[in-house]
């Protein structure tokens, strides 16, 4: 009796050799023990949090997951299927606006008798999936299947201020699960990566497109990112609109609305073009290409382009239609507006006063009060000051964190969240320029002006310079600047 | 023995009490006299949609003053289209028509022409000193009795002048009563202490009977010539280190002046940096406050309410670069504060303009708090952060693409809303009445349409020919009954 069920048993599994599916023995278990700076006391660090994720074995001994689940690591762990061994890993790449991550692991054992999962193409609306991981709420792997309900642009939450393909599936995607591979014909169709709260039955995953996107750019050892053109691109549906551009009413093209200040871009294109075709995709009227089957925005066309490839574009301008060729790199300008990793904060503290430069991540520290007025500055000088103003936006606005209170400093009246505008009659433009104010002094007293309306702070010199290090000492700060 | 020892006392107890109701009724009893109610009908516009206003109608308090005057706050009375008065709670309701009204002081005077109803009625006097002792009253008509609720002294303060324009006195007073904030009369005996114009929980702000009194004075008189204020900006100097870097003597005190607005061909007394030590001769302190003879400490902006009004001096004593000056400071009028975003006009209709679908809108303060309750919050940050900003030559003022009302027309564009207009045909846009002028300036056949830097759209291209015909078929479709309501320009 007994000796017949294991036989089945048996049976069952050949079978499943048979049909090479076994993706799980491919998906690994990630457990991160991390801890992020304190973006408003730039020299400490939250407590060590400890996470989960999943991850899957690629080509190459490698694992991939999302740099969501292993970000600000100070280790990570990885267990394979049904092994009871923890395996140390760190990261090779990490791409934080895909929000995908390669790791290796130390131990060359750790790949024995582990295949690799092969990616798959992107998969078809309405087509079945299944999701693998180890999201919360057990032990083991566990498998959702689900259907690919749409696929369209999203933002990625992991950086904030990107937008990319992505997978919607009606497949429980829970905590847990980010970085796990979503199989389709025991091909890896996608990375499970973001939920949207308040959305039921709908888990993200990366797709393809994007995953290899990745891996072509760290082919080289070395991860750029994705570049951007830096164009709003919007619908071009006014027939008032169209005519006055002298282009027929029928449903292609749409017009470049405004561009970001990257100066490869605003040599080729101005406002007003209109965009006909990106590489071999026609642009829709609404802004939209076909792209795989789907409709999906006419970005997703300049995506497929490395860091330094050129694309080329058909455009409509003057009322006749040209081609050109369009530059594609990396921008840097937004990166304080979307959280940023790896690089710990720049600050400087003098007589107890920190100064940090203005970002996201600062915001997130100041909660719920954001948008409070007394702090609608910072949020005006962060998101709208340099596309509204640019003659009057700062490279690097400086905020005051807060204050390390000591007699020294104990009767200043603003004591945190303040944009910085002068310093010693210094005005502001980056951190290096509040170390200068300071260090170049002579003046009696430092005069510390703030915005909006030129508050004043003032504190004697001497005096600030005898507590410096006394104020250093007792918060217990290794440094009084990291530039 | 215990037990017969309570029992006496709470018989004591409840007979003192007993005497303390009898004395407050016939206190009451005088005031039923005074206290009148007023029921106002107004029309509430909608500023999500400013061609249409929602009748109103709303009950407050008033009292009798003087010669045939009812005194209540102005709040309220904003696009009045009747008033109506009651006396002693219940029984027929009188028309009153509005002797005179100044809405940044929140007063108005009220009387009417029916004899019937004046008969009776007893002119309540406004209490000369600032009442703050502990028999404070707080009156109303309520269901046709005269309520009357204690309520307990809590301070003298000024209103925040980073919130209103009008800073003045106020009384705070505690209080169980809730609902209040229509002109409610707080007594004190048989005086009058203050009127009731705003509560939140059980704390209640008071328009004081001498500061009420000072401006009914000088209206008798015909020397009111409206609220004025401080248009600087100055920071308490807590921190004594700014005293010194400023060189002031260690034994003076002041606060120091941070922002001087700059007005087109005036040059300004102060400037920024200066210290303000006394104002009228009220010596400064380091918080800002002054000592009032009648209220102590106060925030020194009520000096620019204290018996001065707009257009009269005020003398400061500063100290500039290492010495002491003597300035006059002329006040400005609450009225004309050049805002960015200023109150929308009082017992005006909302402006705006309808072309094509697309509806513009001036930036008002009104505007933004139809946002609701926590607009502050709710409203568009970028459009709400237009109050943080000055009025200058390029935009004296903000007109707002609120919305798209969905036409043929204006396919394409009818996501967008809530962007502000920069410019139309290239000429730039401070008014609606810009807007108007700028279209006569196509020469094409199209308009352009831009908008400010940054925001979610650049650019909109209408057909200027069609633009009449389609703003008809808008009007009609959208049961709208004006095109334009657009103030002359100043």
């Amino acid at each position: 009796m007994l000796k017949k069920a294991f036989l089945l048993l048996t049976f069952v599994c050949s079978s499943c050799l048979l049909s090479g599916a076994e993706p799980e023995r491919s998906v690994v278990q990630i457990t991160t023990f991390s801890q992020q700076p304190a973006w408003d006391g730039p020299w400490r660090f939250d407590s060590v949090r400890r996470s989960g994720g999943s991850g899957f074995v690629v080509r190459g001994k490698k694992i991939m997951t999302n740099a969501h689940v292993v970000s600000w690591a100070r280790q990570i762990l990885i267990r394979r299927y049904q092994d009871p061994r923890p395996y140390v890993a760190r990261v090779l790449f990490v791409g934080h606006d895909c929000d995908l991550a390669l790791l290796e692991v130390e131990n060359e054992e750790f790949f024995e008798g582990l295949e690799p999962l092969e990616l798959g193409p992107m998969p078809k609306v309405r087509s079945t999936v299944v999701t693998y991981g180890y999201p919360a709420g057990g032990e083991q792997i566990s498998y959702t299947r689900g259907v690919v309900s749409r696929i369209e642009m999203q933002t990625y939450a992991h950086i904030g201020n990107r937008a990319f393909l992505a997978v919607q599936t009606d497949a429980a995607i829970n905590p847990g699960n980010s970085g796990g591979p979503v199989v389709q014909d025991d091909l890896a169709v996608g990375v499970a990566f973001q939920g949207i709260p308040g959305l039921e039955n709908a888990g993200f995953c990366i797709p393809p497109p994007v995953i290899q996107h990745f891996l072509k750019d760290v082919a080289d050892g070395r991860y750029e990112g994705f570049p951007m053109a830096g164009i709003r691109i919007v619908p071009l549906q006014n027939p008032a609109y169209r005519r006055f551009l002298k282009l027929a009413d029928d449903h292609t093209g749409a017009r470049v609305d405004s561009l970001l200040p990257i100066a490869a871009t605003e040599q080729v294109l101005c406002p007003d073009d209109v965009l006909l075709q990106v590489g071999p995709y026609p642009i829709g009227s609404d802004g939209s290409i076909m792209f795989e089957g789907n409709r999906v925005f006419g970005s997703v066309a300049f995506q497929g382009a490395q860091q330094g490839e050129s694309l080329p574009l058909k455009i409509w301008r003057d009322g006749r239609a040209l081609e050109v060729s369009l530059p594609l790199s990396v921008y840097e300008g937004d990166r304080p507006l979307g959280n940023q990793y790896d690089v710990l904060p720049r600050y400087y503290v003098h007589a107890g006063l920190v100064f940090t430069p203005l970002s996201l991540d600062f915001m997130k520290t100041m909660g719920r009060d954001m948008r409070d007025l007394p702090n609608a500055e910072i949020l005006y000088e962060l998101y709208y000051r340099r596309a509204e103003s640019p003659q009057t936006a700062r490279p690097e606005p400086i905020v005051m964190a807060s204050t390390l209170a000591h007699p020294v400093n104990a009767n200043l009246k603003v004591a945190g969240h303040a944009l910085v505008d002068r310093i010693n009659g210094l005005r502001i433009e980056k951190l290096e320029d509040v170390v200068r104010a300071f260090e170049s002094a002579t003046n009696s007293h430092h005069v510390i002006e703030f915005l909006p309306d030129r508050a004043l702070e003032t504190l004697d010199r001497e005096a600030a310079a005898t507590a410096h290090a006394e104020i250093l000492k007792t918060y217990g700060l290794p440094n009084d600047r990291r530039l | 023995m215990k037990t017969h020892l309570v029992l006496a006392f709470g018989f004591l107890a409840s007979l003192t009490a007993g005497l303390a109701r009898d004395a407050a009724s016939s206190v009451a009893r005088e005031w039923e006299r005074s206290l009148v109610t007023l029921d106002i009908t107004r029309k509430q516009p909608d500023f999500q949609q400013p061609w249409s206003s929602r009748p109103q109608t709303l009950v407050k308090g008033g009292v009798v003053v003087g010669t045939r005057d009812i005194l209540t706050t102005a709040f309220g009375l904003e696009n009045r289209t009747l008033i109506r008065v009651q006396k002693g709670g219940r029984g027929e309701w009188f028309a009153v028509q509005v002797q005179w009204i100044d809405y940044p002081a929140n007063l108005a005077l009220l009387t009417s022409t029916n004899e019937t109803f004046w008969k009776g009625l007893k002119p309540a006097a406004l209490a000369a000193g600032a009442e703050r002792d502990g028999n404070l009253q707080i009156l109303r008509w309520r269901a046709g009795n005269l309520e009357v609720r204690r309520a307990e002294f809590n301070r003298f303060t000024v209103t925040n002048p980073s919130v209103t324009t009008a800073a003045h006195v106020l009384l705070e007073v505690n209080s169980e009563i809730d609902g209040t904030g229509w002109s409610e009369l707080v007594v004190s005996g048989r005086k009058v202490a203050g009127l009731v114009f705003a509560q939140t929980g059980n704390l209640c702000q008071v328009l004081p009977a001498p500061f009420l009194r000072s401006i009914l004075d000088a209206e008798k008189k015909g020397t009111f010539k409206g609220l004025g204020y401080f248009d600087f900006t100055w920071q308490q100097t807590e921190n004594p280190e700014t005293l010194r870097y400023l060189r002031l003597p260690r034994d003076r005190d002041g606060v120091v002046i941070i922002e001087v607005p700059k007005k087109p061909g005036m040059t300004p007394v102060l400037q920024p940096r200066d210290l303000i030590l006394q104002v009228d001769g009220f010596d400064v302190d380091a918080e800002g406050d002054y000592v009032d003879p009648l209220y102590g400490h106060l925030m020194l902006e009520n000096l620019s309410v204290r018996n001065k009004w707009a257009g009269d001096k005020v003398s400061l004593k500063i100290w500039r670069e290492g010495r002491a000056l003597d300035v006059v400071y002329t006040l400005p009028k609450v009225e004309d504060a050049s805002r960015l975003v200023p109150e929308s006009p009082y017992d005006k209709d909302p402006e705006y303009l309808v072309l094509g679908g697309l509806v513009f809108q001036p930036l008002t303060k009104d505007f933004l708090r139809s946002w609701g309750q926590d607009w502050e919050r709710r409203a568009p940050f970028r459009l709400a952060y237009f109050r943080n900003e000055e009025p200058s030559p390029e935009r004296k003022a903000v007109v707002v693409l609120s919305q798209v009302l969905p036409d043929a027309y204006n396919l394409g564009y009818q996501e967008v809303r809530h962007i502000v207009l920069e410019s139309v045909n290239a000429q730039k846009i401070g008014s609606l009445r810009d807007v108007q002028s700028a279209l006569a300036r196509s020469e094409d056949g199209f308009h352009r349409l831009e908008f400010l830097k940054g925001e979610t759209l650049q650019r909109i291209v209408l057909d200027a020919r069609q633009l009449e015909a389609a703003t008809q078929r808008v009007l009609q479709r959208y049961g709208i009954e004006k095109a334009a309501v657009v103030a002359p320009t100043s």
